[in-house]
């Protein structure tokens, strides 16, 4: 069997030498594959990418256990703009877009993967984004948010990942634009052969794409399985799809104890 | 007309210096207290290589402008690169201490006493008619090249994906890292540049009229034209300089000589109580100093 692409294994992040915000996750992403890595608000996940794309330092966080392997090689102390060379590029969550920057600078900046062929990789984003190619000299600042997002997901394939890391897809856009980018990202993925691992709160979006998902909560991860596995699954339907037995409405997980959801994961 | 020209040649140094706080600032956030010392630094290597390549002032120019490239780089290299991550404070006081190190090896492998590398290079600074005024021909040169460079300048940060690059970095360098820019070799790249510029201006101010110590001293007065027009834009530097050199030249001209000194600090102060980012500086910029 070969190696998967990305392996996180036994994982721990400390922010400023007491806040545990991972716990000890393990999780892979084999190659070709669309991972969604699912939690409510604080679970994690963005501490998770943020590992993975190198980027704790900033906020003084540290990989205090555990490993990062991509390709079989541990990539957890490499400065993100090495990681970045590597093929793994970060679409945050927040300050996705250099603002004062024109669209066509915000592509124009990044600097590719070495090896890949920047002006074709130019040309492919506005093939896929042709709202983009319109609003080429735009300041990015005034782009509104679903813009924003593609321009963000757009300059990270500038990059020329091979494992393109989403922080929070749906979040803040209208259900029909996300949709739409889910879509976009799948044909990406399937023309230039990409690795998505996305990070979403959204459970019923990720799911519609996903090959497989991790559940995170407070910094552990509590299931995974196919979609199929976790749909049917009584908790993320009561929790994250809001279609659970009995409850007409959406249900906010804190309405049930912790303890109640605790035994059944773990037990 | 006189006065004209005085404040022109004025603003063309201020704005020559001004521009190396501009680009060090607005990529890294890192107020450069010692531009002025780099600034004078540039000055005694050309004074050191017109005597070696003497009869060839253009390469003495070249290599002199050059080496304080290379210097600036390694000032980022060597010094300031250690400076990532800790506070913003931690690097202006280390530029203030390389300052004052630079000061003194100054005085150490060159001499205190004025120097006049003009007459080194083997050139004389005529001066030049123009109408009633008269300008020096380094006066003139100085012109020329504070235009050439913030030409330069502004064609590097707008059209090559380096320039691109610096200008993304200073924005969210969080963000330009994540999209492959090594931070560090834009930093290296702005000290390179600033340093670069300032040994210009050091160079063409010794011609103009003498090295000494006091060289630094224009650095430190370039300062508040770079901060009127708000630190983090070079137009701004280039209109903070003219006002500053007007201000400057009209009351040494109409109040007192003995002001010269002291009057781009009045100006600043009154800047910094009207409109403290500056005139064309972005308001939450200065928020975060
Ligand atoms: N910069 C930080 N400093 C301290 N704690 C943080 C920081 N960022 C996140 N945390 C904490 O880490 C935990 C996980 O946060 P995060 O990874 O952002 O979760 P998620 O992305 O799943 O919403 C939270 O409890 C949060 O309070
Ligand atoms: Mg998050």
């Amino acid at each position: 069997m070969t190696p998967p692409l990305l392996r996180v294994e036994k994982l721990e992040v400390v922010y400023h030498h007491v806040i545990t915000a991972v716990q000890g996750i393990s999780l892979e992403v084999p190659e070709g594959s669309i991972v969604a890595l699912l939690g409510t608000n604080g679970a994690g996940k963005t501490t998770t990418l943020r590992a993975i794309s190198g980027f704790l330092g900033v906020d003084d966080a540290r990989v205090t256990e555990g490993s990062i392997e991509y390709r079989g090689h541990r990539i957890e102390n490499l400065p993100p703009h090495r990681i970045t060379s590597r093929g793994i590029t970060l679409v945050p969550e927040r300050s996705k877009v250099f603002e004062n920057l024109t669209v066509v600078e915000n592509i124009e900046a990044v600097v590719p993967r070495p090896g890949a062929d920047a002006r074709k990789l130019a040309e492919a984003v506005w093939e896929y984004f042709p709202v983009l190619a319109r609003l080429r000299d735009r300041e990015a600042g005034y782009l509104s948010g679903g813009e924003r997002q593609m321009l963000a997901i757009g300059s990270a394939l500038a990059c020329a990942p091979e494992l393109l890391l989403v922080d929070e897809l749906s979040q803040g856009l209208a259900p029909l634009i996300v949709e739409e980018l889910l879509h976009r990202l799948q044909a990406i993925r399937k023309d230039l052969g990409m690795t998505l691992l996305l990070v979403e709160q959204n459970a019923a979006v990720a799911l519609d794409v996903a090959d497989y998902a991790y559940v995170m909560e407070n910094g552990r991860i509590v299931l995974d399985g196919t979609p199929e596995k976790l749909r049917s699954h009584q908790d993320i339907r009561e929790f994250y799809l809001g279609t659970g037995a009995g409850s007409g409405a959406r249900r906010s997980y804190r309405d049930v104890k912790q303890y109640r959801r605790s035994r059944r994961w773990y037990g | 007309m006189q006065l004209a020209v005085n404040i022109a040649v004025l603003a063309a140094i201020y704005a020559l210096v001004s521009c190396g706080y501009v680009l060090i600032y607005r990529t890294s956030r890192v107020l450069n207290l010692a531009h002025g010392e780099l600034m004078m630094l540039g000055a005694y290597g050309l004074f050191t290589t017109a005597s070696l390549f003497a009869g060839y002032p253009l390469l003495a120019i070249a290599t002199s402008a050059l080496l304080a490239l290379i210097v600036g780089v390694l000032v980022y290299v060597l010094l300031m690169r250690h400076m990532a991550g800790e506070a913003v404070l931690a690097a202006v006081l280390t530029t203030i201490a390389l300052g004052i190190l630079l000061r003194g090896t100054i005085i150490l492998f060159w001499t205190a006493q004025a120097q006049h590398p003009i007459r080194a290079l083997g050139l004389t600074n005529q001066s030049i008619a123009i109408g009633d005024a008269k300008i020096s021909a380094v006066g003139l040169t100085l012109i020329v090249v504070t235009a050439c460079v913030y030409a330069g300048l502004y064609a590097f940060l707008r059209y090559t994906a380096w320039g691109i690059r610096m200008r993304a970095a200073g924005q969210n360098p969080l963000l330009a890292a994540q999209r492959g820019i090594g931070l560090h070799r834009i930093y290296a790249l702005a000290w390179g540049l600033a340093t670069f510029t300032a040994g210009l201006a050091g160079m063409l101010v010794a011609c103009d009229s003498a090295l000494d110590q006091t060289m630094a001293t224009i650095g430190l007065k370039a300062f508040p034209a770079a901060l009127v027009g708000g630190l983090d834009s070079l137009l701004g530097a280039l209109l903070g300089s003219l006002i500053v050199s007007a201000s400057e030249v009209l009351i040494i001209y109409y109040v007192d000589p003995l002001l010269s000194e002291v009057v781009p600090f009045i100006v600043l102060l009154a800047m910094l109580v009207v409109r403290p980012w500056g005139l064309l500086g972005t308001r939450e910029e200065l928020d975060r100093v």
